[in-house]
């Protein structure tokens, strides 16, 4: 344990030394904050149905998937392939630690950076509060759907990064995993096969986040991207066992 | 202390190492020679267990590779060649980044780390960032790595590589100290350095062992040949052609300007000739030496493919 959190450490710290980490979070927060703006004044319009404003936020928009499919992959681009590249790796790998303890110290550090990012929004959540009355619990939900999108997200974003010894590479990777892994899922909205269409509706990522917006939690999309996560790490720390050393 | 049988490395068709098996004593600063690409690296690196072998055992310090991978690399001290390092830690937040990876309790901590920062003169630079530091420091840093968690045995793969004089001095200096308490793999290919800091040497070539013993055993065991240095002025230009025909010179080769080196078989003195030869072509010479095989000429009968000297180059720059 104390191992796996050395190395979540020294990966918090590397983002955190990096101009990387500094621009991710500026291009978020602009981001965000633009999309923000932009649905309050479209809900401000007499004209639009009235909505929780904090559930277009979380995933309502084409933005927050733009945003995600693009940043994620940022995050987690480094991880791996730059101590292939560099030879950092060969440093740590005959350290008494394992692969799955590399993996998964690299995978929380991604994952913790990318809760993070996400700590600035708490301040839409207090603005709004101040203009109305807010219901607490599809708050809740809503980050907590956030949190386990991250989870899916960072395990592909690992796992490409695993297989490239250049960054750019792994990112472009994770890019292309992240926008399969995401569309998958809308194509239950093309299929009139029922078994298929239930399959996807599990895959189905709008449908999530809308779910735990909307403040319903329901298991399966627990289930599903902790799974999916869980199965990428294994496959990169497969990869990485693999890799060593060429 | 390390205890190596029949290692052998392959990857799909290519074979790296074949079967090498020794044995490193506890105390011992054994040299691991050899040309680039002979598979010194792929050797270290299996021993270290970050590379898992095709076949054959090792035992470090009585822990079996194959049974306890993480047990094996707690008890060494791995210096991989070129130290990569990450260039945004500090020294001091890198050392302890490296004392919880190996294992190193909480309450020894500090006394580890000054224990390394002193033992590898870093205590000037803990506070900087590895990335601005110079090859030579940066070397260092890579040294008190892998002494931080007391490891019996050190592993140093091409320690003085790219270092400049002063450097490689001092670092020398810290591998003999440490190989007071430590038992050591040193690979190199450096071979004045070996003479220096081992007591034992290993060559290996083409994956194989093909000379083991103390660097005074293998000089006078395995070399054929020995060199006569011969300075002429005033020599004309068939100097050369001449002096290969003195018998028992298998080659002659051109250091400088009237400056020549010889290849001679053992035991035959042909300075006698060399100086009559002078004396009748009316050439002025200004030296005349024959030097004790080193552990070069060993090194290069053994690694070289056609049982000649290689090119001039080559002899120079070892």
């Amino acid at each position: 344990m104390g191992k796996l959190w050395a190395i979540v450490k020294r990966e918090l710290i590397a983002y955190f030394s990096s101009p990387l980490a500094y621009v991710v979070l500026t291009a978020f927060l602009f981001v965000n904050g633009f999309v923000f703006w932009l649905i309050v004044a479209y809900l401000n319009d007499p004209r639009t149905r009235a909505m929780a404003p904090l559930r277009l936020l979380f995933g309502g928009t084409m933005y927050f998937w733009l945003l995600l499919l693009f940043v994620v992959p940022v995050i987690t681009m480094r991880l791996l392939a730059e101590e292939r590249r560099t030879g950092t790796l060969e440093l740590l790998l005959t350290a008494p630690v394992t692969e799955g303890q590399v993996v998964l110290g690299k995978f929380l550090a991604a994952w913790l950076f990318y809760l993070f990012l996400w700590l600035p929004t708490l301040a839409y959540v207090a603005i709004l509060a101040s203009y109305a009355t807010i219901d607490p619990g599809p708050v809740a939900a809503g980050y907590l759907g956030i949190a386990l999108l991250g989870l899916l997200f960072a395990s592909v974003g690992v796992f490409t990064s695993s297989l490239a010894k250049n960054q750019i590479v792994a990112a472009i990777f994770a890019f292309a995993a992240l926008v399969v892994v995401f569309s998958v899922g809308l194509v239950e909205n093309l299929v009139t096969n029922p078994a298929l269409k239930n399959a996807l509706s599990y895959m189905n990522l709008w449908d999530h986040m809308d779910d735990f917006a909307k403040g319903l939690v329901d298991t399966r999309r627990l289930v599903y991207p902790v799974s999916v996560a869980g199965l990428f790490l294994f496959l990169s720390m497969k990869a990485l066992e693999t890799v060593k050393g060429r | 202390m390390i205890e190596v049988q029949q290692l052998s490395k392959r990857y799909f068709d290519r074979e790296v190492v074949r079967s090498v098996s020794f044995f490193v004593p506890e105390g011992e600063v054994l040299g691991f020679l050899g040309p680039n690409g002979a598979g010194k690296t792929t050797t270290m690196r299996m021993i270290c267990a970050y590379l898992p072998p095709t076949s054959g055992t090792v035992k470090v310090a009585g822990v079996d590779l194959a049974e306890d991978p993480l047990g094996v690399r707690a008890r060494i001290g791995y210096l991989p060649e070129n130290v990569a390092l990450y260039p945004e830690m500090r020294v001091e937040e890198f050392l302890r980044f490296r004392a919880a990876i190996e294992g190193v309790s909480r309450k020894d901590v500090p006394e580890r780390l000054a224990y390394v920062l002193e033992r590898c003169m870093l205590t000037d630079v803990r506070r900087q960032l590895i990335g601005t530091l110079s090859k030579g420091y940066r070397q260092r840093v890579g040294l008190a790595a892998a002494l931080i968690h007391k490891p019996p045995v050190l592993i140093l793969d091409e320690p003085t590589v790219g270092l400049d004089p002063r450097q490689i001095v001092k670092i020398r200096e810290l591998i003999v100290e440490l190989g007071r308490d430590h038992t050591v793999i040193l690979s190199t290919h450096i071979l004045p350095e070996v003479e220096q800091i081992c007591q034992r040497v290993l060559i290996i070539d083409d994956g194989r062992i093909v000379a083991d013993g103390t660097p005074d055993a293998l000089r006078t065991g395995f070399s054929g040949l020995s060199a006569v240095t011969v300075e002429l002025e005033a020599a004309d230009l068939g100097a050369e052609e001449l002096l290969a025909r003195i018998a028992g010179v298998e080659k002659v080769e051109r250091l400088a300007a009237g400056r020549f080196q010889l290849a001679v078989r053992d035991g035959k003195s042909v300075r006698r000739e060399v100086f009559r030869l002078a004396v009748e072509r009316n050439w002025l010479l200004t030296e005349l030496t024959q030097s004790v095989p080193s552990l070069e000429d060993v090194f290069l009968r053994l690694t070289t493919r056609e049982e000649t000297l290689p090119e001039a180059e080559e002899v120079q720059h070892g």
